[in-house]
């Protein structure tokens, strides 16, 4: 218990204090996940408005390829993405690997096909009376699809909150491509693993409740916007 | 003037929808009538431009017009249980005039309009979520209208109204029309409605324009009988007895004139009839005038007979007095 007690005092000594460590950490983490979270929804929504709306031949397997990225292992992405990124790999010239950039895109391509499938079921969940309203009125092609991510605005929303809360999380690739580096690379769960692993357990304990702070943010925001989403 | 030309609509192979013209002239008063699954909403949402027909063409003012193209500006429909976009009923009715390009007190100005027009002022500032079923409708309709389309196009508008609502929407379409050219199709079941309120009343069945009148058309499974063709068919909570040698799927049609109409039930031949309560009489066309009344009566099923003024007075017919309808089973048209 003494343990314990004493873990919990030094985390919020840290958090207190201001730790240049740990909120250096927290911020990285924050920047590292905004940027992911822009350019996977960026380009998720869009595809999944394309796999919801638009019928293609093909359109039922990149579903399926969609949803199957849901449930890819972090760790073998981040193993995928080392050998690319490893000098001998094919983008080995870009000299991403062990920076702050390659952690980003090990999330952009975790994140990328949850916003997608959410996004799909956020637009196949609107109404399709919303569409054909929207034509009848007069909308073209833009403006109708405009309309129905409208209605579904609250849902893309949660699939944008999803997202981050997921990115932020992550630890297999960015461990992996990362390389867990002091002060370049360091995210907030590679240094929670560190620090337990070297016993560091009040430092490690301060991130932890960094991470569960942010975690209780996304999901007020999500049930914000359910809440508003039912209105 | 709108054309359907030709028209075959499938739906997974299956032939829903076959026409060889329908058309909309301007300025008409329009209603089409059928049972369920007869095509109403496929045929209005084609004429709206919606899909395209598998087969065959779809004509404004003689020339070939696409779905998605601009004549779809001139057409608008109203569904059968419309939807509003999820914001305030003014920014519902401003959204195809802002689609338009209008200028911004122009929109006010029409918005305002028709909102006086169909009485619904006092729910502009709504969401749809504080709006019943019927405001929804009248607020769709005044969507439709602020648009000033040439062709409108409504599917069972009065279906979420009560009907003092329905009789307020049918004056103001009328208004509408009595204002500006506007030519007008309705889809409904309500065959009272249709008659009081259209120039031109087309029965559908099965896809097609039926040959008959189109009261009383019932989608049915005859069944088979132990012998002979009198066959038994149930209809909402009777049965209807019909001469065929038909089982199975088909459309049964009373004509009308076929039904006898009295106060109680007679010794007669008719292997159909059957009591309820008159709900509704109906002076056929826009003058109300000619001598025919077309009687409207719950019997388990709603049927329309048509009789002389003379006889609606003698017999002391008005909504809620008791009647009978009898017909023979000669007279129950199968197709």
């Amino acid at each position: 218990m003494d343990f314990l007690a004493e873990g919990f005092r030094r985390a919020l000594a840290l958090l207190v204090s201001g730790d240049a460590e740990v909120y250096g950490i927290a911020l990285l983490t924050l920047r590292i996940g905004v940027i992911a979270t822009v350019l996977a929804c960026g380009l998720g929504i869009p595809l999944g408005f394309v796999l919801a709306t638009r019928p293609f031949w093909g359109r039922r397997a990149a579903l399926t390829v969609v949803n199957t990225a849901l449930a890819f292992p972090t760790v073998v992405l981040g193993l995928l993405l080392y050998g690319l990124l490893s000098r001998r790999g094919p983008l080995g010239a870009a000299g991403w690997l062990y920076t702050w950039q390659a952690i980003a895109l090990g999330d952009v391509l975790l994140a990328l096909p949850i916003a997608a499938a959410l996004a799909a079921a956020a637009v196949h969940g609107v109404d399709p009376r919303i569409r054909r309203t929207a034509e009848t009125l007069g909308a073209g092609r833009w403006r109708t699809a405009w309309t129905v991510a409208r209605e579904a605005r609250f849902a893309l929303a949660a699939v944008i909150t999803t997202a981050f809360g997921h990115v932020v999380a992550e630890i297999g690739s960015a461990m992996t491509v990362g390389g867990n580096i002091r002060g370049q690379t360091r995210t907030l769960t590679t240094a929670v693993a560190l620090y337990t692993s070297q016993g560091d357990f009040g430092l490690a304990l301060a991130l932890g409740l960094i991470l569960l702070l942010l975690a209780l943010l996304v999901n007020v925001a999500l049930q914000a916007l359910q809440g508003r989403g039912h209105a | 003037m709108l054309e359907l030309m030709d028209v075959r609509h499938e739906y997974d192979g299956r032939v829903v929808l076959r026409l060889e013209r329908f058309a909309i002239p301007p300025g008409a008063a329009i209603a089409v009538v059928g049972p369920n699954g007869s095509g109403k909403s496929t045929l209005l949402r084609l004429l709206a431009l919606l899909e395209r027909p598998t087969h065959g063409r779809v004509l404004l003012d003689g020339a070939v017009v696409t779905a998605g193209g601009a004549a779809r500006r001139r057409v608008t429909l109203v569904e059968q249980r419309p939807i509003l976009f999820r914001a305030t009923v003014r920014e519902n009715l401003e959204f195809g005039l802002q689609v338009r390009g209008i200028r911004r007190a122009e929109v006010n100005r029409r918005v305002e309009n028709v909102a006086a027009r169909l009485g619904i002022t006092p729910l502009l500032s709504r969401r749809r979520h504080e709006l019943s079923d019927g405001e929804v409708q009248r607020v769709a309709v005044a969507r439709a209208l602020a648009l000033e389309p040439d062709v409108l196009l409504l599917d069972e508008p009065a279906s979420s109204a009560d009907r003092a609502a329905a009789l307020s929407l049918y004056r103001a379409l009328a208004d509408e029309r009595a204002r500006r050219p506007l030519a007008v199709c309705l889809a409904s079941h309500q065959l009272e409605d249709a008659y009081r309120w259209a120039d031109d009343v087309r029965a559908l069945a099965d896809g097609r324009l039926s040959p008959v009148t189109p009261e009383n058309l019932f989608r049915v499974e005859l069944m088979a009988a132990a012998s002979g063709d009198l066959k038994h068919a149930c209809v909402g909570t009777v049965e209807i007895a019909a001469m065929t040698d038909r089982t199975g799927p088909a459309i049964l049609a009373v004509p009308p004139t076929d039904i006898f109409v009295s106060r109680e039930p007679l010794a007669s031949s008719a292997r159909n009839t059957f009591q309820g309560r008159v709900t509704g009489l109906a002076r056929r066309g826009p003058g109300g005038g000619g001598g025919a009344v077309h009687v409207t009566a719950d019997v388990g099923v709603e049927l329309i007979a048509v009789v002389t003024e003379e006889a609606v007075r003698d017999l002391g017919l008005v909504p809620g007095s008791p009647v009978v309808f009898s017909f023979k089973a000669s007279a129950v048209r199968v197709f």
